[in-house]
């Protein structure tokens, strides 16, 4: 079986992954990182996602072996342990999760938004958070938190 | 008095869990040597297994155990676990554990069985139909004491038709809704060297699924069927509560669709059988289509109204469709019959609720219990009604809400009621400004 | 699972030779959000798997008249890509609208064009910008026309040794005029219920190169080619484009499926089609 190397939250990892092993089965199945869901396994829920080089992908439809040499990051991988993310803090203080079986991929998605806009509108919070699904909120809360902690964000950098 | 949880914002401690990832559900648990499960599911909504031929996929290594139906020691309440009298497609036959998922699925396929089909039923307005292929041997309506339908008798209803300025009637269709969690139904169990077994489960309702497992399992230690099962367990026998450690993972949602013993029952044998420790992880296709879901309802209502707007008659029939065994069915069914004329006082009611059987997944509880669909209904009722009578569909509700003294249809005499008192509080906060006459209403005793 | 291959092509001529080796055995897999998608769900168990995500096939240029891009090129790269919206902004618009941010971010124009999905969004858009495909092998290449690209649900005219190198698209001109609409049951991660894709030139009040194209309403992208006629060389007036409304929707095979049935997609199409060339064109 091809060699699989990676780095997941810091960590480098080699791993064996077969031709259509999936990042998410690499990840909980061998890695024992159980942050990323599997709520679906087809790419419509969103439960699987992380960040694959800083952008967001639902692991559970990403081919593993295409993911060599590349950087992954899971909700454990948000902050140094013992530190709390401020979009953590925020669906902590929001209340935004309710069953919590959404909020890792919740965080990661929410993560790639404000890296890359941390000025975001409700609109583009709501397209951000697209792919994720939730049924338990009703989402008004899990957008709340992502606005608050944008403008947490925004503040410590001013 | 100083509060330190009434009236305070408290955190919820497992948001901590959430956010950091740290939360653990039945499937981030992790036991060295766990073994899989997969299930053969009937392809067909009505049969009779003739043949079933485990012996290619026991031999498959990698395999650890297959399981029949003569493998499980009772029944779920009517359920069989493991059916050879077939009543709904996907319901299981067989299930395997074996080392890994590839595995399993491959000896499921090498399981040679052979079905006789039969006529099944899916639509409960057939299945009422005394010549309806039989869901169970019993029939295909639940009987209710001396009564195929939950009847609920107050007043006189034909007298309250005759009273009446209006009939109001109203054909209304409440679908099946499936609860769809995010994760789904998932379980693992773990024999303990003591014999015990460690169940982990994502079930909302642990008490529940606990007792009725030791039901499911229940082996004094002279049972032969002991001698199949692994380990000390072949010694003690599953004979209390106490056999069994029940540990609730956290639970990626339910809304009332984790209640049922779903994999917990075969993955226990499974255990027993193998000595292993045992995961049964449902696909989402497994979760959507087998799991307990609430069952479509079929509902007349038929109003007598004075032209002032007091209701007073209201007949309510129902159908149930509950699919192919009983579990929660007759719960939700008087739970919706005691509560289906709405928060109302009639003097002249009429319930009659029907819980059918036919050829589908088992139906379970939801969100309400009954209670969401026929809010629906009545409420929908309620809103035709004033518009039809030219009446504000706040004030129809005001002259109809139950008064402290008044007596329910299931004769109850109320003594704390508040609705009016919410509705005009209601109106406050939405912005809806009520005439003085409904503002000065009050649930005071009627004649008080 | 034990005996497949997995090949990361190095280069284009690897990837050929590989094709050309394995055939049908093989899946080429960039993105692979519908490949991974349809192996989860135990509907496709590939022998051979060639990755093709690092044989240089992700850009998006201007060579004269036409706007290039190569055929893993991601659809968020598309979404965002100044070139693009400027000289294929239906492409642009239709692409942001498939799936989600994550599956943006994975999926290629050159797997929605393979996997040949009656509702896919950038093949529908594609067929109305009249763009071509350019088809390689270790034998040549050629060139298709999308139009003549799609042969039913999930069939192409790809032969198992060719690889979709790129998609070549007419710049829109001065002149040009386009509409875009999805219509799903959610507003992300759905397959349309419908699309509609309208291209267009207008000079001098004067139709030209009508392109009336649906999406999810036949076996294939469907370009309604009599619709279109009707507007070929006029000036468009209220009538006329009810009439080509009504034409569109005549042309369609639509099917009953989870999504919708064929009377609703017949009624939406006819009213889509009539709105957005009634935007468009006043």
């Amino acid at each position: 079986m091809p060699m699989l190397k990676l780095k997941v939250n810091g960590r480098d990892y080699e791993v064996e992954a077969g031709p259509t092993t999936t990042l998410l089965e690499v990840l909980r199945g061998k890695l024992l990182i159980t942050g990323p869901k599997i709520g679906c396994n087809t790419g419509d829920c969103g439960a699987c996602s992380v960040l694959l080089d800083g952008r967001l992908v639902k692991s559970c439809i990403t081919n593993a072996l295409t993911a060599h040499g590349k950087e992954v990051i899971t909700v454990e991988g948000l902050v140094e342990p013992g530190e709390f993310h401020p979009l953590q803090k925020a669906f902590y203080e929001h209340y935004a999760s309710q069953c919590g079986f959404c909020t890792p991929g919740m965080l990661v998605a929410a993560k790639a938004l404000l890296d890359e806009n941390p000025s975001p509108t409700r609109d583009e919070v709501k397209e951000a958070i697209s792919g994720n699904l939730c049924r338990c909120t009703g989402y008004v809360k899990i957008i709340e938190a992502i606005m608050a902690a944008a403008q947490e964000m925004r503040k410590k950098k001013a | 008095m100083e509060f330190k949880v009434i009236g305070q914002r408290v955190k919820r401690y497992d948001g901590l869990y959430h956010v950091t990832g740290e939360a653990k559900y039945v499937d981030d648990i992790y036991v060295p040597g766990t073994l899989t499960v997969k299930a053969l599911r009937s392809p067909v909504a009505k049969g009779k297994v003739r043949c079933l031929d485990i012996s290619a996929a026991e031999k498959l290594p990698g395999v650890a155990a297959v399981i029949t139906n003569e493998d499980v020691p009772h029944p779920f309440q009517d359920q069989p676990i493991l059916a050879v009298n077939i009543r709904f497609k996907g319901e299981p036959i067989a299930a395997v554990a074996a080392v890994d998922e590839e595995t399993a699925l491959e000896a499921i396929s090498r399981i040679k069985v052979d079905i006789e089909e039969e006529q099944p039923v899916f639509d409960p307005l057939e299945a009422m139909k005394p010549d309806a292929p039989k869901v169970r041997p019993a029939g295909n309506l639940y009987m209710f004491g001396k009564y195929p339908y939950r009847k609920i008798v107050f007043g006189d209803i034909e007298v309250g038709f005759k009273e009446a300025d209006y009939i109001i009637e109203e054909n209304y269709l409440h679908l099946p809704q499936e609860h769809a969690p995010i994760e789904p139904s998932a379980c693992l169990v773990v024999p303990e060297a003591d014999g015990r077994l460690t169940l982990y489960s994502m079930s909302q309702a642990p008490h529940l699924i606990l007792s009725w497992l030791v039901e499911v399992l229940y082996t004094e230690p002279t049972d032969p069927r002991c001698a199949k099962w692994s380990g000390r367990v072949r010694q003690r026998g599953i004979t209390s509560l106490g056999d069994i450690k029940y540990i609730s993972a956290f639970c990626g949602g339910a809304f009332g669709g984790k209640l049922s013993i779903a994999p917990e029952h075969i993955t226990a044998i499974l255990a027993l059988k193998t000595g292993r420790p045992v995961k049964w992880r449902w696909t989402r296709e497994e979760e959507n289509l087998y799991s307990t879901y609430r069952g479509p309802w079929n509902v007349n209502i038929k109003d007598g109204v004075k032209k002032d707007g007091r209701i007073v008659a209201r007949q309510i029939r129902s159908i149930y469709d509950g699919g192919a065994y009983t579990f929660f069915n007759p719960y939700v069914v008087d739970k919706y019959s005691f509560l289906a004329p709405g928060p109302y006082f009639i003097p002249n009611v009429y319930i009659e609720t029907y819980c059918v059987y036919t050829n589908k997944p088992p139906a379970g509880g939801m969100r309400g219990f009954g209670v969401t669909p026929s809010s629906f209904a009545t409420e929908v009722q309620m809103n035709k009604i004033a518009a039809e009578l030219g009446i504000d569909p706040w004030e129809l509700r005001f002259i109809n809400a139950y008064r402290n003294g008044d007596q329910t249809p299931t004769r109850r005499v109320l003594d704390s009621v508040y609705l009016i008192e919410t509705m005009q509080a209601l109106a406050k906060k939405a912005g809806v400004k009520l005439p003085d006459r409904l503002m000065k209403m009050t649930s005071a005793e009627r004649g008080k | 699972m034990g005996k497949a291959l997995f090949f990361k092509a190095a280069d284009q001529n690897e990837a050929c030779t590989l094709l050309a080796r394995y055939g049908e055995k093989a899946k080429v897999l960039a993105g692979g959000t519908d490949l991974m998608a349809r192996v989860n769900r135990r509907l496709l168990s590939p022998e051979v798997v060639i990755f093709i995500g690092g044989i240089g096939l992700n850009y998006i240029r201007e060579e004269g008249d036409n706007l290039v891009i190569g055929a893993t090129t991601t659809h968020a790269d598309i979404v965002r890509s100044a070139l693009v919206q400027e000289k294929a902004p239906l492409l642009a618009e239709a692409t942001g609208q498939i799936g989600s941010p994550a599956i943006r971010n994975m999926g290629t124009i050159g797997g929605n064009l393979v996997n040949a999905s009656p509702a896919a969004d950038a093949a529908t858009a594609l067929l109305a910008l009249g763009a071509k495909l350019k088809l390689v092998s270790a034998k040549g290449q050629r060139q298709v026309a999308v139009e003549e690209f799609f042969t039913g649900p999930g069939k192409t005219v790809l032969r198992p040794d060719e690889l979709l190198q790129e998609v070549i698209i007419p710049s829109k001109r001065p002149g040009s005029k386009w509409a875009w609409q999805k219509l799903g049951k959610r507003k992300a991660d759905i397959v349309a219920v419908i699309s509609v894709a309208i291209a267009l030139q207008m000079n001098k009040g004067v139709c030209s190169k009508v392109r009336i194209v649906l999406g999810a309403v036949a076996p294939v992208p469907l370009l309604a080619k009599r619709a279109g006629a009707l507007l070929e060389g006029k000036k468009p007036n209220k009538a006329l484009i009810e009439e080509v409304a009504k034409a569109a929707a005549e042309e369609m095979t639509p099917i009953d499926d989870v999504r919708a049935t064929a009377w609703y997609r017949r009624k939406v199409s006819e009213a889509l089609v009539k709105r957005l060339l009634s935007q468009i064109l006043e």
